[in-house]
């Protein structure tokens, strides 16, 4: 019944809390995600609705506990392996 | 969830800076071009433009109808686009009024005019507010101080598909005679998501 | 592909469940609503995903009355939706 990002309207979650001053990275490695991300997409490896599907199969407990760029991260492994670039044990230092 | 346990976000740092050399090393990525694509990137989008966008709008009222029927056209007037992503997505400005308020979301994921203002507020992106702002989108404007009177009707908008939304907020009163860049200093990110009025 | 519905006309969101990538959100399916504008043709989302050939077609903004979704609410919900994901609606309504 819908995947795990689907979660307009859904109940329980908690109030909105808002982080003012923010800036448009915590981290390096956000940027470094986000700008992975666009060209991996740019070079055609996969494109951004693959890219979205990757996210929204994360397993929902991961999903729901990773932050933003976490789950960009995910996705972006889950696709590269899929694909046959790297593999997980590669990407994961083995 | 910004700001993990810095053990995380170093554990985190490291996986990346692999993951980039590993590209790297099959040819499919360059570091270089990585930093010069996020520099440029950074440095066109930002909050500042959709703050001229609006501050234009209310100052000259041709350009508000230009903005309000095709937003990517009249962009260009102010040295603006949405391009410089991906590929160039539509931009859809919605207008408050004295009887409607707009208010923007992406449910599905976090889609946003990033092309135009820059990456969006970690708020934006939570499970929190992508389902709770359609369901109850006054409680959620609570939460940020904002309470609209009961006549005013809200409409949120659900960016599932192309276009990206910006609103443009109801000019305050008493500043009539306001030059655009102070106008301009009115405006703020939440104004231009809608969870604020200004 | 040609354009089925043009703004005023009232449309009903599907009501499948896809095993797959979808911009239709849950809480809209089998919902009623005004079609306000068109915005152009894109290729469906559902088949781009799964690397299938996918030819552009008409995206609507379709607004929602909250009632009609949730059963409560005085608000409106407008949501983009390709028109795969939408039936036209007599002026009866059909479900």
């Amino acid at each position: 019944m819908g995947r795990v990002n689907d979660v307009g309207g859904m109940q329980g979650f908690p109030p909105v809390r808002e982080e003012t001053g923010e800036p448009p990275f915590h981290a390096d490695w956000e940027a470094h995600v986000f700008a992975l991300n666009r060209a991996l997409i740019g070079r055609g490896v996969y494109n951004l609705d693959e890219f979205r599907d990757a996210i929204e199969r994360i397993p929902p407990q991961e999903y729901l506990a990773a932050s933003y760029y976490e789950k960009w991260l995910r996705a972006i492994t889950m696709l590269l392996a899929a694909r046959g670039v790297l593999t997980e044990e590669e990407m994961a230092g083995g | 969830m910004s700001g993990e346990h810095p053990g995380v976000a170093a554990a985190l740092a490291a996986r990346v800076r692999r993951l980039e050399s590993l590209l790297e090393q099959r040819g499919l990525v360059d570091p270089q071009e990585l930093d010069r694509a996020l520099e440029a990137f950074l440095a066109r989008a930002s909050p500042a433009n959709g703050t001229r966008l609006v501050a234009r709008a209310w100052a000259d009222e041709g350009f508000r109808a230009r903005l309000l029927a095709d937003a990517n056209a009249a962009l260009p007037e102010l040295g603006l686009s949405m391009g410089g992503g991906l590929q160039e997505q539509r931009l859809k400005v919605v207008q408050n009024t004295e009887d409607s308020h707009n208010v923007i979301v992406c449910t599905l994921c976090s889609c946003y005019p990033i092309a135009l203002l820059g990456p969006s507020p970690t708020w934006y992106k939570s499970e929190a507010y992508r389902s709770r702002v359609v369901r109850d989108p006054r409680a959620v404007l609570r939460e940020f101080g904002f309470v609209p009177g009961p006549e005013v009707r809200i409409n949120v908008w659900d960016s599932s598909a192309e276009s990206r939304y910006m609103v443009l907020p109801r000019r305050p009163d008493g500043t009539e005679g306001f030059k655009e860049q102070a106008l301009a200093a009115l405006v703020t990110r939440n104004g231009l998501i809608g969870v604020a009025p200004v | 592909m040609a354009e089925l519905f043009s703004p005023g006309d009232r449309v009903w969101a599907d009501r499948a469940d896809p095993p797959y990538h979808t911009r239709l959100p849950r809480y809209a399916r089998g919902a009623i609503g005004t079609v306000v504008e068109r915005q152009g043709c894109y290729p469906l989302p559902d088949r781009r995903a799964r690397q299938l050939p996918a030819e552009p077609e008409p995206v609507y903004t379709v607004r929602f009355a909250a009632a009609e979704l949730f059963g409560e609410g005085d608000h409106t919900v407008t949501i983009d939706l390709w028109q795969s994901y939408l039936r036209p609606a007599g002026r009866a309504e059909q479900r």
